[in-house]
Order: structure tokens, then sequence, then C-alpha cells
């Protein structure tokens, strides 16, 4: 009788070879920084990854269930600049200081664009990658010639969202009184990962989303709405994307739209692709997308730690992304001989 | 008349190309007169033309095949930043009598540079089996990466003046050097294409790879090839880019994705591959920079610009889609011994789904 592992007790499945891996990898690397500085071992460098990968989740969240469907948005970054911009602007123009306010807003302006990235990815059929370049322009664009770019500093910014940034839920008292503080977001991005998991794992709109994504066709002739799916996808992906923009500018303490959009969406998209979600959808876990988002965490927070600039994180990064795909591609190619499959669509 | 009538029925997407660009012109014409077209206007757009034209063709010769390359900015960073630091005098210095080597050994490391960074995406992709919008994503961070590792974000300067006076100061009539090597390029690229048995290949591999594989062929090689000539592209763009400069730095071109992607798609090409012509890249390129350079002269932002690329891509889009809708109706997909072509595939989806 084998004793069921820690893993499977919690997860109620074995852990994929590709969540393995890139759990030794983690492993290793924490051991190797740990050894080298044994600063890196605090709450200090974990509190820091935990708070600013918190809204990054989200976003992973979000390109993890296109990626499962068998597409790839790049327009998430945009509509979280769009949506919390406009949340943040109509707020301070109607002086409703209140962050529920801001986040109902923000989140329909997410919907609402994510669902026109749905509608225009299923009437073109063409690579969801073209339409989301471009109506992630078009939307920033959009935005920027009708709200403009002002940019709102600490004093301009409505408090509730600056509360919202300073809402910790662990504080550590250093002797020196310097402190190290647990942002609360963490606790939402939990709230998000099992709200995310409960509707991929537990409704019937999820388990489509697995079904398009292997096969469309297929997921079509057993009576599964398309559009309807895609509307889902997408407009799910935009509320997301919405809620992690209102976080960002919110622990930022001010207000920048010219960030964020245009910087950090192919990366996010590479950490989900660490993690195993492949591009072919229908496959792609949670975990894997936590796992790949703190392999490019570990490398963009912690190189400070060995001694490297920052700007080695980049080449350390892609050398695990292009790593994993070798594995990962070569493992199906194998397999694909194997079973003579000619496809690599 | 007919003869025209023909060419427009044969390739609608190509003429109404040709007819927009005719338009646009004749606009800015009577708007801008010779803010935009004096000799010197012409010039200088011709030569950003050609900085971004080599991008363009490379990508649409991986569109070709059905596949994308993301990569495309980033490798021409790293291919020109090679070139930068061989000219810097970091690596070698530079004296009074070895400035012509220097610049020779500056001009094969950027073109060495760039068609290795296509043998790292030919590879990944040919060989592993990786999907091109993976491979080339993973080696756009790679590149960057590698760049950025190696100058730590720094600008890189050449010191040898030759180099960009020959590269980006040479004039033939109103028409810059690198601009006529781009259109030598194209019609190399054009030729390869449509008159050579592996050119022709790269369109079956577009249009239906399995059945290139059952026909005999290496497609492994065909794929191999293509993005070799597209690293070779992006090598002589990257000539390009440290020759206006004088310098190169880590980062540059970033806004050159949308903008590769939308003239390959204005062009008529088909994202899944095996449809496109290269001349059309041509039109389309004019199109663009003609329109950039208005939004220039008319004073908008770059956000203006953003927009109205996304505006425009999204529209031919569309376009395209109502455009190949009826022909498709026309046409049923082949039945017996040749497999239905993607077209065929995704009008039988939507057969089913609406």
């Amino acid at each position: 009788m084998l004793k069921k592992s820690p893993f499977r007790m919690l997860f109620n499945r074995a852990m994929n070879p590709m969540e393995r891996l890139l759990s030794i990898v983690i492993v290793l690397y924490i051991a190797f920084v740990s050894i080298r500085n044994p600063l890196f071992f605090g709450p200090q460098a974990l509190f820091d990854i935990m708070s600013t990968g918190a809204g990054l989740m989200i976003l992973a969240l979000g390109a993890l269930i296109v990626l499962i469907s068998g597409g790839i948005d790049v327009s998430f970054a945009a509509i979280a600049v769009v949506a919390s911009y406009t949340a943040a602007r109509l707020s301070m123009v109607l002086e409703i200081d209140n962050l529920f306010f801001i986040l109902a807003v923000a989140i329909a302006v997410g919907a609402a664009l994510g669902s026109i990235n749905a509608v225009l990815v299923h009437v073109y059929r063409l690579p969801t990658l073209i339409v989301t370049l471009a109506t992630a322009s078009v939307f920033h664009g959009l935005m920027a010639i009708t709200l403009g770019m002002k940019t709102f500093t600490q004093t301009d910014v409505p408090q509730s969202m600056i509360d919202f940034g300073r809402w910790y839920i662990w504080t550590i008292e250093n002797e020196d009184g310097s402190r190290i503080t647990l942002s609360g977001f963490v606790v939402i991005t939990l709230g998000v990962m099992a709200l995310t998991w409960f509707l991929l794992y537990r409704t019937r709109i999820g388990r489509s989303v697995f079904a398009v994504g292997s096969n469309e066709e297929s997921a079509s002739r057993i009576g599964i709405n398309i559009f309807a799916t895609r509307l889902f996808i997408y407009s799910y992906v935009g509320m997301l994307s919405a809620l992690m923009g209102v976080m960002y500018w919110s622990r930022l303490y001010y207000i920048n739209p010219d960030i964020l959009y245009g910087f950090i969406e192919l990366s996010i998209i590479a950490a989900v692709v660490i993690g195993g979600a492949k591009l072919t959808g229908g496959e792609g876990t949670i975990l894997g997308a936590l796992l790949g988002l703190i392999v490019y965490q570990l490398f963009t927070n912690t190189l400070v730690y060995l001694g490297l600039s920052p700007s080695w994180s980049q080449l350390f990064f892609g050398s695990v992304l292009i790593g994993m795909l070798m594995v990962i591609y070569y493992r199906q190619r194998q397999a694909n001989k194997k079973a003579l499959v000619f496809s690599t669509v | 008349m007919s003869k025209v009538w023909k060419f427009v029925t044969k390739d609608p997407e190509f003429a109404s190309l040709i007819v927009t660009t005719l338009l646009v012109t004749g606009v800015l014409y009577v708007l801008l007169g010779d803010r935009v077209f004096s000799p010197l206007g012409v010039s200088s757009m011709a030569i950003q033309l050609a900085e971004f034209g080599f991008l363009a063709l490379g990508m649409g010769l991986a569109m070709l095949t059905g596949g994308i390359d993301l990569s495309v900015a980033a490798a021409a960073g790293l291919a020109g930043l090679m070139g930068a630091l061989v000219m810097s005098g970091s690596v070698i210095p530079v004296t009074e009598t070895n400035q012509t080597f220097i610049m020779v050994l500056g001009v094969v490391a950027t073109l060495g540079t760039g068609v290795a960074t296509g043998a790292i995406n030919g590879f990944l992709i040919a060989k592993v089996s990786v999907p091109p919008i993976l491979a080339t994503l993973g080696t756009m961070i790679l590149f960057t990466g590698l760049g950025m590792a190696i100058t730590g974000g720094n600008t890189i300067s050449i010191v040898v003046p030759e180099f960009s006076a020959l590269f980006a100061g040479t004039m033939i009539s109103v028409f810059p050097l690198m601009f006529l090597v781009l259109i030598a390029m194209f019609i190399g690229v054009a030729f390869f294409l449509s008159r050579t048995m592996a050119g022709r290949r790269v369109y079956l591999f577009g249009e239906n790879e399995i059945a290139l594989r059952f026909s005999g062929v290496r497609s492994e090689r065909t794929i191999m090839m293509t993005y070799l000539l597209i690293g070779l592209l992006i090598g002589f763009a990257a000539l390009l880019i440290i020759a206006r400069a004088n310098s190169m730095r880590i980062g540059y071109g970033q806004g050159y994705l949308l903008q590769a992607i939308l003239v390959v798609v204005l062009a008529g090409f088909n994202p899944f591959g095996g449809k496109g012509r290269v001349s059309s890249i041509f039109v389309g390129l004019i199109l663009l920079q003609l329109l950039g350079t208005s939004i220039t002269a008319f004073g908008l932002t770059p956000y203006h610009r953003n927009l109205m690329y996304g505006l425009i891509l999204l529209i031919v889009m569309g376009l395209n889609f109502f455009v190949n809708r009826p022909s498709r109706r026309k046409k049923p997909p082949a039945i017996g011994g040749i497999a239905p072509s993607t077209e065929a595939i995704i009008l039988s989806d939507q057969r089913t789904t609406s």
C-alpha cells in the first residue's frame, strides 16, 4: 500500500512532471541563494515577493484561462490600465471616494473590454494574439485621447485606494523600529485563485473552457456554445485585469497610465507557459501557473542577494523558459512519433 | 481594361491595397505637399522604411509557414549590439590602420548574430516542435536578457565613423543605400518563394504540413531554412539600426511588433499560413510609412499612432474576413486525395458553429 502523499491529499491528483521539475528548480534556486546569502532566508524577502507577486498572480490566472482555451491574450495589461484609470478618474471627478465604487466601475469596464475581445476573436477566427494585440493598442489609445495621460501622485489619488494599498495582514516590528509588512492583497489573490479553481473545475462553463481548448470542433458538436464560452473567458480575464489594475495603483500610491501596458504582458504569459500550460490548449494548472510566477518573481527580485545586477534577470528567466519549453515539447514530440501523430499544431 | 479587371478579381486584396495606398498618397500630397514629398522627406522616409522593412519581411516569411516571429525586434537588438560591441573598441582597440578591418568584422558579427538567432528559433521550432509563438516568445526574452546581461542596460557607442557614413549616409540619387538593399532583398525573397522548389515548399508547409511531409519532403529543413533567412533579414535590419544611431541600446524597437504584424496582415497574408505575396508587403510598408510620417507631420502623439494602427489592423482583418467569405463558398473543399486546406477547415468550423 502506497501512502498518500501530502500533495495528493491536498489536490486530489498526482503532481504532473512539469510541476515537479519546476518545484525542484525553485527549491534548488532558493537553497543556492540562501547558502550564498543567509539574509535571503528571512521574512523580508518572502513578504516582498508575495506582496508584489499577488497582483501579478491575478494576471497570470487570466493568462492561464486563455491559454487553456487555446489562445493567447496580450491585451490584459492594457485592460488593467484602462479599467483602473477610468475608475480612478471617475471617482476623482464625482468625488466618490469609495473603494467598492472604484472596484465596481473598474471591473465593469474590464468585463466590457473583455467582451469586445471575445466578440472579435469569435467573429474573425484569427489568431487571438493578433486580435488582442490590435485591441490592446485601441483600448489604450482611446483612453489616451479621451481621458488623457495625466499622472496622479499621492495627494490626488483617492484616499480609499491608498488605504487599500496600506492594508497589511501581518506586520513584524524590527528592533530598530523598521517594519516588515505582508500586504493583504495576498488574501485577495488566494480568494481569486480559489474562485478560478472552482469555476474551471467545478462548473459547466469551466469544463467547456477545457473542451474548447482541446478541440473546438468536437466541443461544438457535443453542444457547447463556443461563443458563450469565449465570452466567459475574455470577460473574466477583463475583470481579473481590472482588479489587478486597482490593486497595482493602490500599492504604488500613484497612477501613471504609461507603465504596466507594454511591459509585463509577455512576461506573465511566459511565466504561465513555464508552468506547463500548452498553447495547443486544454492543458494547464493553477499550481503550474503559480510555480511559473514564483520563478519569475524569484529571478526579478532576488538577484541582488546573489550580488548580481537586476539586468541579469531576463537572461535567467529566458533560459529557464527555453529549457522548460524544450522539455515539454520534446516529450510530446517523442510521444507523437510513437503514436504516429503527425500534426504539430 | 479587361487586363486590369482580371488583375483585380484575381487578387482583390492586393488591388485594394494599391488603391488605398495611392489614395492616401494623394490625400497626403494635397494636405502636406512639400513637407513630406520633398527629396529630403522621401529619402528620410526611405531609410525609416528600410529599417523596418527587413523586420516586416521576416515576419511575413514566418507567417507564410503558419507561424509568427515575436522575437524579430529583440533579435535585431541583440545582433546590433554584437556589431556595436565589436566596433566600440572595447573588444579590439581601434587604431588608425585597422578601421576597415574592424568595420568588416562588425558587419560580420551583426549578420552572424542575426543568422544565429534565426538558427536558434529554427532549431526550437523544427527539431523540438515548440509552437512558433512560444518558441519566439522564449527567445525574445532570452535575446533581450542576453543583451541586458552583456551591457547592463548601457548604450554601446560605435567609434568607427566610416560605418555610419557607409550604411546610413550613402545615397544613390534620393535613395539611401540600405533602401536599395531592401528592394534587392524583396526581389530575392520573391524570386526564392515563387521560382524555387524550396520556396514553394514554404507555402506548402503553411498550407498543409502533413501533406508536405507525406510527399516525401523533409519539412523540418524547410522550417530551418525559413528561420535562417529571417535571421539574415534581421541582421540587415540591425546593421541599419546601429548605423543610423551610431550606437546601440537594448530595448530598442519594442513597438515594432504591432507594426510588423500590421503590415503583414495588411498585405493579405493568412496568419494560418500558406497565403501571401511579398510585393504586397512592400506596398503595405509604403502605406504605413506614409501614415506614420503624416502622424508626425500633423503633430499627433504616439498614442494616436498606436490607436490608428490598432484600428487599421482590426478593420483590415474584418474586411479580409468578409471579402474572403463568398469566394470560399464557391470552392468547396477538395474531396479525395487532396486534404482540405486550412481555409476549408476554418470554413467547416463556421458552418458547424453558425
